[in-house]
């Protein structure tokens, strides 16, 4: 109907009375139609074209590209286990620490390109602005870390390419609290991040450090924290899951979490005490001797091997690893340098210029001191023992039957050995002269040693050298043992002179670890024990899931000849050289040592290996010095003036040291008749008494006594009532009216005999404590220190401490 | 005022009570709803990480906004559905001339409220939010106006200038060919476009732009006049592409949006890719979006589809493009349908615009047109869009309530 109207309007009037709209009705059905078509459906073709083109057939693509931006993974540190000495005080620990990142890109990033009115910034005031910025970034980070180094800061600030430059680490909790407040107050979240990070704590800094070692950024890289690191570091956790475009991390269903499974804690053998008894006395050696090498000591529970300490030096603090703290060290740093540096200067292919060269020889030289100090010389360096090793040729001896208590030595100061043009010398030129078995080992005797060794024979030397554990590492659970390779002879190319030299201890090497096992098993009952330093692992919450059990790797010898060999080496120090490490009260054995280090002059290593209590053995040391400096080429004396033997030196630290130990350990003295004659006493009170009654009472407590003035009762008496002075002194008792002089001048008594010593003394009113060698030995024994210096005044009646000392010679003898 | 028995009626007034058409209601209010959900799944994060005093970190900001505006627009729809749209051709010219003032107002200093320089947005005015888009009204104003006119134009004389002189003539031939009649719809057209445009706001020109030659196009003006313009338009644009650097540069980057600095010029384009192909075939749920966390830029507004192809998928995608496209189908049947050609054409131009608008936001989203900063309909944040569109809808509704039941025989 619409049509035919349309039609005939559209033609008829087109001259006359025309509309404007023509075949409109029409037009408009067709057109809306056209449209309705293009809007309503073709026009989504396209867009379904597109989404179908970007959602399943690019999906992959970009879904990769997509997730990259938005994806987050990161690993969960977990805590890393403490390490405990013996009796539970840390010794190791680690602590949440933060560290702060700027991310240069970002702060770039931050700085607007547009001005207020949202116009883009021409590139010049863009750029100018942002180094505005930067320049005001440097400000602020030099404020809050005046240590930083500007120059630095200026490059890493500027590196716009960068997105994460760490600024500081080891921040600690109370400094971040203050950051991330100023971080916030300053809206500079976007490029200043404080990220959590851990950081090792050793609360005894130096203390066993070789035998912690320390943690670096790939775990632990030396000691315990290296051997351990598996069971300590834990299992790192990891969250994936997505982030906001700010970095927060997101938590949705997509999300995954493992947690972190944190360390074990380790307990050692070491105790903290004796390790720091050990470390002192080794400081005070090497002070007292100029050592120029370092110096080591073990101690260790003999029986079951548990190491209680090791110390080596020089040490360094754990808690900065890289810097040199030993003086000598930082010495060497300076020698080492000019040497290098002249090796640099001879061979230059690089022609690089003499500041450079300087450069790298000071880096290579700071390099070497670095691994020096965290080098554990008791375990990864080889020495000759020396004449320690006399003990284990003793016990092989005595074992096989081949000597006896009875047996008798000659002496002559020298042998021939066939093979060897020389004869090899004794340590003592004179010769000990005739013998028994223990005096020769307390003279340390060599002639009487390559007997004993003769008597042996090579094939059973070995097959005893093989079997005190001298061939095979000990199986410390600590790193670096020294490698054995060429320490000691073939069997079959193993000559006379070798098995000669072999039985005083020289011409081949062990560990020195290696070398107190051994020693070890001469004195516990003949079996060679594994060392080991952690004693249990534990879980956070102190559940032990693995405890260390003493191990037995052999038995060596029987138990008779180890109680044989342990009584002939108790001598040695009540009796021979060794008597420098004496002390009242504690039955201590050992065997000194000197060796000659690569056959350099005059640089020798002087040792001490010594136990106690010797009837039943809780503690073995061996105490080394490496390099006593000579007085002057070929001399047997040190700078400081001591004799250079193991006796004179070492001896003289381990007495004390394992008297300390053993005080600590809570082992009682026992004194021995002549010993406890010279124990302190209580004076008694007598003034008012006769004089009879007196020295009856003074007898009953060992005191002897000498009268001043005249009568029958005495009227006063030194000391005093309650004083206590060593027994066997002579108390002086007044009669009448005679009296006592308030002071008097100390007599100096350095280097006497102990007899004329305590008469010296006792002369001035003055009383004797000696300490040092057994008393009752013979006369070259000599004061050498005294309490109170020869010509103060002090007291009468005080008790002046006198330290003796026993020049022993049991110097390194060269045989070529 | 006392409702009038129906026997009182005229037979415009008992048509104007017939019924709304069901359907199209039923897709308005669908999209409507799907609308807010997407919104509010879009926007929370922004919402929340947004600390200026307006949205001071409310996440339900955004939302409860728009279901307040989508309420009172819903309201305002029906009231309009209610109104005899004849009287809309009395009120067109009111309305064109109100939406000349308020776009003149947005020049005023003080009661304009300029964003980035751009001056599209008049501070508290009226019962609109805290500030809207007067262009938004001129969009519809333009329409009314044009439809009103355009209806007319069967019954509308043909001008007669006298033929002897040379002016007269020209006059006449001009008549002739047709460009007379134009001239009024191109003078309202020049003075709303310049408004528009000069307030930087290209995108709302073109939607006035594209609204008005929806209705000259169906009213049946000559094609010619659509190709010359048409013509004149690539020209134009070609003369630019040769002579600026800016509509160059435009260019390339619509040609190679992936060679485009990614974080600069190519961040909204890439982040729309990275969104929808992450939503791939189902999508990873709904408010599981990993791009909404900060990514894509603007995802309540403008970027609101990536983000629901990412949540739904291209299942999701395609099932709110079909509501589109049935709403837009409907529309132009009721546009057929309806009582005479000024409801044709006043539908002609309401669907058309809002066709437009969805045709320019997913192509900007999935990179197949230049950003253009055109809001999805129902869906994108924005107050006085959302109530104007209900409005328009009222209009259509209104409109269908006319139409005559087909006869059952």
């Amino acid at each position: 109907m619409g049509s035919k109207y349309e039609r005939g309007v559209g033609r008829g009037v087109v001259t006359t009375s025309a509309t404007r709209g023509s075949h409109s009705k029409r037009s408009i059905f067709r057109r809306t139609l056209c449209l309705m078509a293009v809007c309503g459906l073709i026009m989504f073709i396209p867009i379904a074209w597109r989404l179908w083109d970007i959602a399943i057939v690019h999906q992959e693509e970009y879904q990769k590209m997509a997730a990259r931006q938005w994806e987050l993974d990161f690993s969960v540190s977990a805590q890393r286990g403490n390490i405990y000495d013996r009796n539970g005080n840390i010794m190791a620990m680690s602590a949440t620490v933060y560290k702060l990142i700027l991310s240069p890109k970002d702060l770039m990033l931050s700085v607007s390109n547009k001005d207020e009115d949202g116009h883009l910034l021409e590139s010049s005031v863009y750029e100018a602005k942002v180094a505005a910025r930067q320049d005001q970034m440097v400000e602020e980070l030099m404020t809050l870390f005046p240590d930083l180094n500007r120059e630095k800061v200026v490059k890493q600030v500027h590196a716009t390419n960068v997105a994460y430059w760490e600024v500081k680490v080891n921040i600690e909790e109370e400094e971040k609290q203050v950051l991330q407040e100023y971080i916030t107050q300053n809206k500079e979240s976007s490029y200043l991040r404080l990220m959590t990070s851990t950081k090792r704590y050793y609360p005894y800094s130096s203390l066993a450090a070789q035998t912690l070692g320390f943690v670096n950024a790939n775990g632990g890289a030396y000691g315990i924290e290296a051997v351990y690191n598996d069971l300590l570091e834990g299992v790192a956790g990891r969250v994936f899951t997505t982030r906001t475009a700010g970095g927060a991390e997101r938590y949705n269903t997509y999300a995954g979490y493992i947690d972190a499974e944190n360390g074990y804690n380790l307990t050692l053998t070491i105790d903290a005490t004796i390790q720091s008894y050990m470390e002192k006395a080794l400081e005070e050696g090497i002070e007292e001797y100029d050592i120029q090498n370092g110096a080591f000591c073990i101690a260790m529970d003999p029986k079951t091997g548990a190491v209680l300490g090791i110390a080596s030096s020089p040490d360094f603090d754990p808690n900065s690893y890289s810097r040199i703290v030993n003086e000598r060290l930082s010495g060497q740093i300076e020698e080492d340098t000019a040497a290098i540096f002249e090796k640099l200067k001879a061979d230059n292919p690089e022609n690089l210029s003499e500041s450079e060269l300087l450069a790298q020889a000071e880096k290579q030289a700071r390099s070497d001191a670095q691994v020096t100090q965290w080098r554990n010389k008791a375990i990864d360096s080889r020495y000759e023992p020396g004449s320690t090793f006399k003990a284990l040729v003793l016990a092989a001896a005595l074992e096989e039957g081949l000597v006896s208590e009875n047996d008798t030595f000659e002496c002559t100061g020298s042998v021939m050995v066939p093979g060897y043009p020389e004869p090899i010398r004794c340590s003592s030129r004179k010769g000990h002269g005739h013998q028994t078995l223990a005096k020769a080992v307390g003279n340390s005797c060599n002639p009487a040693f390559i007997e004993i060794g003769s008597r042996l024979g090579k094939e059973r030397f070995y097959q005893y050298f093989q079997a005190f554990g001298m061939m095979e590492s000990t199986g410390i659970d600590l790193p670096g043992e020294a490698s054995l390779a060429g320490a000691f002879w073939d069997l079959d190319k193993m000559t006379n002179v070798d098995l000669a030299v072999g039985s005083f201890g020289q011409r081949f090497e062990v560990t020195p670890l290696q070398m107190i096992c051994g020693f070890a098993t001469v004195i516990n009952g003949g079996n060679l024990v594994k060392p080991y330093v952690v004693q249990s692992v534990s879980t956070q919450d102190g559940t032990i899931i693995q405890n260390t059990e003493p191990e037995i790797i052999r038995q060596v010898v029987s138990k008779q000849t180890s109680q044989r060999a342990a009584d002939i080496l108790e001598q040695v120090v009540t009796n021979g050289t060794g008597s420098n490490a004496y002390v009242a009260g504690y039955r201590i054995g050992g065997k000194t040592g000197s060796s000659e280090v690569k056959q350099e002059a005059d640089h020798t290593i002087v040792s001490f290996m010594g136990y106690a209590p010797a009837d039943d053995p809780k503690v073995i040391v061996l105490m080394a010095f490496d390099n006593p400096k000579v007085s002057e080429p070929g001399s047997h004396y040190s700078t400081t003036g001591r004799y250079i033997s193991g006796g004179g030196m070492a001896g003289r630290k381990v007495g004390p040291l394992i008297a300390q130990i053993l005080d600590y350990m809570g082992v009682e003295k026992i004194y021995s008749s002549e010993e406890s004659a010279a124990v302190d006493v209580s004076m008694p009170k007598v003034t008012g008494s006769s004089l009879t009654d007196a020295q009856k009472t003074l007898a009953e407590k060992n005191l002897n006594c000498r009268t001043v003035g005249e009568g029958s009762t005495v009227s006063r008496q030194v000391p005093a009532a309650g004083a206590s002075i060593p027994g066997g002194s002579t108390v002086i008792l007044y009669l009448g009216e005679a009296a006592p002089e308030e002071v008097g001048t100390v007599p100096n008594v350095t280097g006497m005999t102990y007899e004329a010593a305590k008469n010296a003394l006792e002369k001035e009113g003055f009383f004797m404590r000696s300490s040092g060698v057994p008393v009752y030995y013979g006369n070259s024994t000599t004061a050498e220190r005294q309490s109170i210096n020869g010509g103060e005044t002090a007291a009468i009646g005080t008790v002046i401490d006198v330290r003796f000392f026993n020049e022993v010679e049991d110097s390194y003898v060269n045989i070529g | 005022m006392a409702r009038k028995a129906k026997r009182d009626l005229t037979m415009e007034e008992q048509l104007a009570r017939g019924p709304m058409d069901f359907p199209f209601l039923m897709l308005v209010l669908l999209l409507l709803g799907i609308g807010l959900v997407m919104l509010f799944s879009a926007s929370y994060y922004t919402a929340f990480r947004d600390s200026s005093p307006r949205v001071h970190n409310n996440p339900y900001f955004y939302v409860t906004n728009q279901a307040i505006y989508g309420a009172v627009g819903l309201a305002g729809m029906y009231i309009i559905s209610k109104i005899n749209y004849q009287r809309f051709r009395w009120m067109a010219p009111l309305l064109l001339g109100l939406s000349v003032v308020l776009l003149v107002l947005c020049y005023v200093p003080g009661l304009n409220a300029p964003i980035n320089g751009v001056k599209r947005w008049l501070r508290v005015f009226l019962v609109f939010g805290p500030t809207y888009q007067p262009s938004e009204i001129a969009k519809v104003a333009v329409v009314l106006f044009f439809a009103a006119r355009l209806c007319k134009r069967d019954t509308e004389k043909q001008l007669r200038f006298t033929k002897r002189t040379n002016t007269g003539r020209f006059l006449n031939w001009l008549e002739k060919i047709g460009f007379l009649e134009l001239v009024p719809y191109g003078l309202v057209l020049v003075v709303v476009l310049g408004l528009v445009v000069f307030e930087y706001h290209v995108s709302g020109a073109l939607l006035v732009a594209v609204g008005a030659v929806a209705v000259l196009f169906v009213s049946g003006i000559s094609l010619r006049w659509f190709i010359g313009l048409g013509g004149a338009g690539v020209a134009l644009v070609s003369l630019m592409y040769i002579t600026t650097d800016y509509v160059k540069r435009k260019f390339s980057i619509w040609l190679d949006p992936w060679a485009a600095d990614p974080q600069n010029e190519g961040f909204q384009f890439r982040q729309g890719m990275y969104s929808i192909a992450s939503g791939g075939l189902l999508g990873r749920g709904l408010g599981e979006s990993n791009q909404k966390y900060g990514f894509v830029p603007e995802p309540e507004n403008d970027m609101i589809f990536s983000i629901v192809v990412e949540e739904l998928g291209l299942v999701g995608a395609f099932a709110i493009l079909v509501l589109f496209s049935l709403l837009i189908l409907r529309g132009y049947w009721l546009a057929l349908h309806a009582r005479d050609k000024f409801g044709t054409l006043t539908i002609v131009g309401i669907i058309t615009l809002l066709a437009a608008q969805v045709f320019f936001n997913i192509g900007v989203v999935t990179g197949m047109i230049p950003n253009t900063g055109i809001p999805l309909p129902f869906f994108s944040y924005g107050g006085t869009a959302l109530m104007i569109h209900l409005a328009e809808m009222g209009m259509i509704l209104s409109i269908s309530r006319q139409i005559p039941a087909p006869r059952n025989d």
